[in-house]
């Protein structure tokens, strides 16, 4: 896992506000329509019993997956995984089967309800924001971040840095990087003063959920082709024996008919 | 005789034409609706349950209840019990139509339905959906050769028919090859949702489940297929036949309940038997309905020689696979919604059909079934009947 070098999100959930100052600089940059978002604060918001309270809230996007499922599940291609980190969806591919939505188990993808067929309905998911990373700026999330909840970086740095800021301060943190191995590794690294599932996260492995399915698929082919020589033997056998015995036969089935 | 049959067109066909008609016909407008206004503006569909009743009763349930063609075709070719012959031509034409029924249901579920052909041109291997859409299109034109000969008899062109007949073997391993593969993939459709489907349900083997009840749902639907148009077309039953083809349903569903409870014991989710509340209900139900309630009810001669009750068990078993493919495609799926994600079992986004959604799924079943009655009507698909060229239907 160390050696992958590309980009990635540090989020920590101590220094989240809930100012959903992301959401809005995401949908400006990317020209998202009011009703829509590619970014949503998930957890339980304010928690405790007063007048010792928390907030626990996160921000929540496309996670980047090392080996995204989406990708593994897209039955036209339209995913690919960019070398420099971002998950990157293609619409011209697309045929709008949804199958990527079933296949996150982070519930990413997002689709266009409201359009038709002549608008066209596409699915619509967090870019890492390519259009600013490739001249050298951040995400938008992250550049406008007040409290710097959402930090930018090569993911090798940003896991140091994680790791770090638990060893400073292990009494605000959960000694837990989410995101360094699930799912067979993220490019989105969550720090959290609470668990991570009630920050809407997921209980998964550090197997990708698309690992038995890629598994099944590759025994497809070789399964076709022997059940295929099978079945052709069976049939060839069959047809051998009934024509060995063709003669008493006839006599067998009368008598049981007539019985 | 004549009489009779004049009577029941008179009174009985019509009422149901113009009923099935009428169906199709408001399913074509909310259909327009939908490719007008979007998916949304029909049903109730949401970025938390992508799927919904469409998959989960025109894919699951309409490719499950399509497994009657291969079934008999591989009991008549592949194993050479001609005594079956009289059962292929309608288990292919019900086949042949329910996997029109799901690609054109699809054609209604897709975002981007004049793109279906992409399936083709950019394949991606890992994704077990281009598996089944890729043996749902081979398989359909297989059907078609498979019951081309029909076609060609009632035109009288009998040449063509005989030259079919002659290189049937081929098409027929193929079709079991292709629907092997695709019953099973349905099952890994949902491999990949280990986090979203309840441990009740989800399995490494779920191909291989998926496989082996489809094999109980083909000879189930052989039986309820046989019985009821031998009833609605006045033409003699072959319950001989049946009754050899149900003797095997118990076997079949033993193995299946030895797969699911050794699987459930072997990955160590025997607790959630119990404690899953409503999932724990549903799986029971399931289990009683599909598997153990068939089980006996097959295993007993008086009932399977009854043709009453051999139609009984036969709609028990179909309703219980039924039931299966919903749960596993749909009741048992808590999908994760980021707005008001709470990760439990039981999540807390609801997802309830709506009546144009449901609408469209009954107007295709309408043409279906009229397209069968049209067949069976104008084509020698019974093979009791005489030619029924010589003799145009209506007098």
């Amino acid at each position: 896992m160390t050696e992958i070098k590309h980009k990635a999100f540090i989020f920590d959930a101590t220094r989240c506000i809930d100012c959903r100052a992301c959401m809005v600089a995401c949908s400006v940059e990317n020209n998202i329509p009011m009703n829509k978002t590619r970014i949503w604060v998930a957890g339980d918001g304010v928690i405790g019993k007063f007048p010792v309270l928390e907030s626990a809230s996160m921000v929540y996007h496309c996670m980047h997956c090392e080996e995204p499922d989406c990708l593994s599940a897209c039955p036209v291609g339209a995913y690919t995984k960019r070398e420099d980190g971002p998950v990157i969806y293609d619409p011209n591919k697309c045929i709008g089967c949804r199958y990527c939505m079933n296949a996150c188990p982070f519930g990413v993808p997002h689709f266009d309800y409201d359009k038709g067929l002549v608008e066209g309905a596409f699915i619509d998911k967090c870019t890492m924001c390519p259009q600013r990373v490739d001249v050298g700026l951040e995400p938008a999330c992250v550049a406008t971040c007040p409290t710097d909840a959402l930090v930018f970086g090569e993911r090798d740095e940003l896991l140091v840095e994680a790791h770090a800021r638990i060893q400073a301060h292990p009494k605000s943190y959960i000694d837990h990087v989410y995101g360094e191995f699930e799912n067979g590794g993220t490019s989105y690294l969550i720090l959290s003063h609470v668990p991570f599932s009630e920050l809407g996260l997921p209980d998964i492995g550090s197997l990708p959920v698309k690992d038995v399915s890629e598994k099944v698929m590759g025994y497809t082919i070789p399964f076709a082709l022997s059940w295929t020589a099978v079945l052709s033997m069976v049939a060839t056998g069959v047809h051998l024996y009934n024509k060995k015995n063709e003669k008493p036969e006839p006599q067998e089935e009368t008598m049981e008919e007539s019985k | 005789m004549n009489m009779n049959t004049s009577i029941q067109q008179r009174f009985r066909l019509p009422v149901l034409v113009w009923v099935l008609l009428g169906l199709m016909g408001f399913s074509f407008v909310v259909a327009m609706v939908r490719y007008i206004v979007g998916i949304g503006a029909i049903s109730d569909l949401s970025n938390s349950y992508p799927w919904g009743f469409w998959i989960s009763l025109d894919l699951f349930t309409g490719v499950a209840i399509g497994s009657g063609a291969f079934v008999i075709a591989a009991i008549v070719y592949i194993f050479e019990l001609k005594e079956f012959q009289p059962l292929v031509k309608p288990a292919v034409l019900t086949g042949f139509l329910g996997y029109i029924m799901v690609v054109v249901s699809l054609l209604v579920d897709l975002g981007h339905p004049e793109r279906i052909y992409y399936m083709l041109i950019h394949t991606n291997h890992t994704s077990v959906l281009l598996e089944i859409g890729i043996c749902v299109m081979s398989y359909l034109t297989v059907l078609a050769i498979e019951f081309s000969p029909v076609v060609f008899e009632g035109l009288k062109w009998d040449k063509w028919a005989h030259l079919i007949h002659k290189f049937i073997m081929p098409f027929v391993i193929l079709g079991v090859v292709l629907s092997t593969l695709h019953q099973s993939s349905l099952g890994s459709l949902l491999l990949i949702e280990s986090t979203k489907l309840h441990p009740l349900w989800w399995t490494s083997i779920l191909p291989i489940m998926f496989f082996v009840s489809a094999l109980a749902i083909g000879l189930g639907m052989v039986i309820f297929e046989s019985t009821l148009s031998s009833r609605y077309f006045k033409r003699g039953l072959e319950s001989h036949l049946l009754e050899k083809l149900a003797k095997a349903i118990p076997v079949i569903l033993a193995i299946y309940l030895v797969l699911k409870f050794g699987e459930l014991i072997w990955a160590g989710d025997l607790h959630y038997l119990f404690t899953s509340g409503t999932m724990s209900i549903l799986f029971w139900a399931e289990i009683l309905i599909s598997s153990v309630i068939p089980l006996v009810w097959f295993s007993i001669k008086r009932l399977r020689e009854n043709p009453n009750s051999l139609l009984t068990g036969a709609i028990i078993l179909l309703l219980g696979m039924i039931f299966n493919r919903f749960n596993v495609s749909w009741f048992a799926i808590q999908h994760p919604d980021p707005t008001t994600y709470i990760p439990t079992f039981m999540s807390n986004v609801k997802y309830i059909p709506t009546i144009p959604e449901m609408a469209i799924s009954i107007g295709i079943f309408s043409a279906g079934i009229l397209a069968f009655g049209l067949a069976a009507k104008y084509l020698p698909v019974f093979e009791d009947e005489p030619h029924p060229g010589s003799t145009p239907a209506g007098d």
